[in-house]
């Protein structure tokens, strides 16, 4: 500066006229910038709140789906892992002909030679009900059904003790049962800490287990597990396998579950139903997304809303606040400072409405899974998304109002009336 | 005072300045006027409601443009300048005053005021400190923290003016700043413009009011966007 004004002093006075066009410029910073735009919603509480909140309700409802939804799934998704998915189900299905069919006496054998697989569990269904005493009458079961099974079906099942223990070598031989959780909540046995008495069809059984909920057979939740030696012995039962567990190896359980049916019944292989127990798991999995993609297309509707709303009110802000822009071109605002006050002010309407749509959305999420038991997972993907997708909405929304403001006529914007 | 080539001992000069509004017929609503204003004049403008007025005020304060001639201020020629550059004239060597106050409403008396410093890069602190003076300038040191519609409208042309002097420009442009006032307001503010104008302020004042115009120095009387009568050209009664 300094040096410009002692060359112009060396200079002809013609040509120092010409450069001492040092002339002073407008300036306002950025954060002069953003204080003038909030002091334009400061002093329009009400309507700057409202305009803001078709945005925060949209974010809120991004927010909370995808929040639910990955709350709800986790716990699945990780039941899932934990269970495994390489459990197959083998039962009859039903024959061409009349009557009930069977499986093969010699199916469990078949299977176990098929390579992959690495444990066979059976289970034999024994005809009868169970009863707290020997009083009430036949047919009151309470749904309740007696199965036999080998010392292997809690492996198969990754199953776990909620109380007692599962059948072993010994108990299998005795008149021991071992519950369903359902089985057991019907029953209203809680715990073991008192001996109980279960009337087995013919004698008395004693309760020396209870089950966790098993997720891949709802059906065992719900039965009274003996051992095979038991059921010969004290209940007079032919056992033949009804429904057969097969864990094979991941990697090869899609073809070991194509040559199942054949392995098992050669002759007639469609009497043979083979399913995966974790395909209903994973069903109920892709039934929530399948809602969360709906859900999430409502609040990106909701969003484009808001964001409407918030150009709306900018456009009107501007034709409103004729006289205020004529003023500040007056006082030396150029048509930059015009247009980046009424962009921030439209950022700032959508961003604090960003804001405090993230925070009602994690705030809902939050709610209903801790009365849902779920583990809460907020996807951090969802926070970023929804607060740029705010930010760029307000850019959006913003930047019409804001170059029509600048671009007006300072003199017309002066006009009163 | 902010000065853009000191030399020159005009605040403001009109040099064959035109102003043709285009439309069907294109109205003139200034035909080759020149005008030179000294620095310290107090100058009313009058002259019958469409004979220009506004016209001649907005163009010395740089809103709009010359159809043709120039006008100089502070003795740079300004035709030819970038819509940015006249900006920053108006931020540093222009103060205006207007018939409607255009205070921000929800805004105290020192943030309007401070509002004249804002586009010349001025820090707040500095800005409030100056307004406040300002404010105790125009007889206001007890309306500091006051929002315009608690003020009475005498009360917020005062606020006005101090925010046109904030910035200590070169002169100030006051479009009919008595036009919404009383008798009794009008007086008390015809009252702070002379003693600012005694102070050293350049002063370009439109009105209606005789009595108003009786108090500026020199007047000017427009008439079909021409210059009807200047007092300053009367034989005994020249300036310069
Ligand atoms: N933007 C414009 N477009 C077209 N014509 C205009 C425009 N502004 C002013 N005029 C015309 O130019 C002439 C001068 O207008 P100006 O506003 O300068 O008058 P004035 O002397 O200030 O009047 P008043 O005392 O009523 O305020 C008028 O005939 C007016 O209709
Ligand atoms: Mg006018």
């Amino acid at each position: 500066m300094n040096s410009i004004r002692a060359l112009c002093l060396e200079m002809p006075m013609t040509e120092r006229a010409e450069i001492q066009m040092e002339l002073p410029k407008s300036r306002l910073s950025f954060l002069e910038t953003l204080r003038v735009g909030s002091s334009g919603l400061r002093t329009r509480r009400l309507r700057s709140a409202l305009s803001a909140l078709g945005i925060t309700i949209g974010i809120a409802a991004l927010i909370s789906v995808l929040g639910l939804s990955a709350s709800g799934s986790a716990d699945l998704i990780k039941e899932l892992d934990a269970l495994g998915t390489n459990l197959l189900t083998i039962e009859a299905g039903q024959g061409f002909g009349a009557g009930p069919v069977s499986l093969p006496d010699d199916a469990p054998a078949m299977i176990r030679r098929i390579s992959p697989v690495y444990e066979v569990a059976t289970v034999s269904k024994v005809p009868g009900g169970v009863y707290r005493n020997d009083l009430i009458a036949d047919g009151r079961t309470r749904g309740i059904t007696i199965v036999a099974s080998g010392l292997n079906l809690i492996n198969a099942q990754q199953g776990s003790l909620k109380a007692g223990v599962f059948l072993s070598q010994v108990t299998s031989q005795f008149p021991a049962v071992v519950l369903g959780a359902v089985a057991a909540e019907r029953l209203g046995i809680r715990d073991l800490s008192i001996g109980h008495q279960l009337w087995l069809g013919e004698r008395w059984f004693t309760v020396i287990g209870i089950l966790n909920p098993l997720l891949l057979a709802a059906d065992l939740d719900r039965a009274a597990i003996i051992g095979y030696g038991a059921a010969e012995k004290f209940l007079d039962h032919d056992v033949d396998a009804d429904v057969i567990y097969v864990r094979a190896f991941p990697e090869h359980i899609l073809d070991v579950r194509s040559v199942m049916a054949a392995t098992v019944n050669p002759e007639s292989p469609e009497e043979v139903q083979v399913s995966r127990a974790s395909d209903v798991l994973e069903a109920r999995v892709a039934a929530t997304s399948t809602f969360t993609n709906l859900f999430v297309g409502l609040g990106a509707v909701a969003l484009l809303v808001g964001g409407i709303g918030i150009a709306n009110v900018m456009v009107i802000a501007v034709i409103e606040r004729r006289n205020e822009i004529g003023l500040r071109r007056a006082l030396g605002a150029t048509r930059f400072h015009i247009a980046t006050q009424f962009l921030s002010e439209s950022l700032l309407l959508s961003g604090i409405g960003g804001v405090a749509g993230i925070l009602m959305g994690i705030l809902v999420t939050a709610i209903y899974a801790i009365s849902q038991d779920w583990s809460l997972i907020i996807p951090g993907l969802a926070v970023v998304g929804g607060m740029v997708s705010s930010v760029l909405i307000g850019g959006v929304a913003g930047f019409y109002p804001a170059l029509r403001a600048a671009n007006m006529s300072p003199t017309e914007a002066l006009r009163t009336g | 005072m902010s000065s853009l080539a000191s030399d020159s001992p005009y605040a403001v000069e009109l040099n064959q300045v035109s102003k043709i509004y285009p439309g069907t017929p294109p109205v003139e609503a200034l035909s080759e006027v020149s005008i030179s204003v000294p620095r310290g004049e107090l100058l009313g403008i009058v002259g019958a409601s469409g004979s220009g007025k506004s016209t001649l005020l907005h163009l010395v304060g740089t809103l709009t443009r010359p159809t043709a001639g120039s006008v100089f201020i502070d003795g740079l020629d300004t035709s030819g300048l970038s819509d940015g550059a006249l900006s920053g004239i108006r931020s540093r060597n222009v103060g205006f005053v207007f018939q409607d106050f255009f205070l921000l409403p929800g805004v105290t008396a020192t943030e309007n005021v401070g509002n004249g410093l804002l586009y010349s890069g001025t820090p707040e602190r500095e800005r409030k400190r100056r307004a406040e003076a300002m404010l105790e300038r125009v007889g206001l040191s007890h309306r500091l923290a006051h929002l315009p519609n608690e003020m009475s409208g005498g009360e917020q042309q005062r606020v006005a003016i101090a925010r046109a002097l904030v910035h200590d420009p070169s002169f100030i442009l006051a479009d009919e700043p008595t036009g919404n006032l009383d008798s009794q307001n009008t007086a008390s503010l015809m009252e702070l413009m002379v003693s600012l104008n005694h102070d050293g302020a350049t002063v370009i004042l439109i009105t209606h009011d005789p009595e108003v115009a009786e108090m500026c120095a020199r007047q000017i009387t427009l008439k079909d966007g021409r210059i009807e009568f200047d007092s300053s050209t009367v034989p005994g009664n020249a300036h310069d």
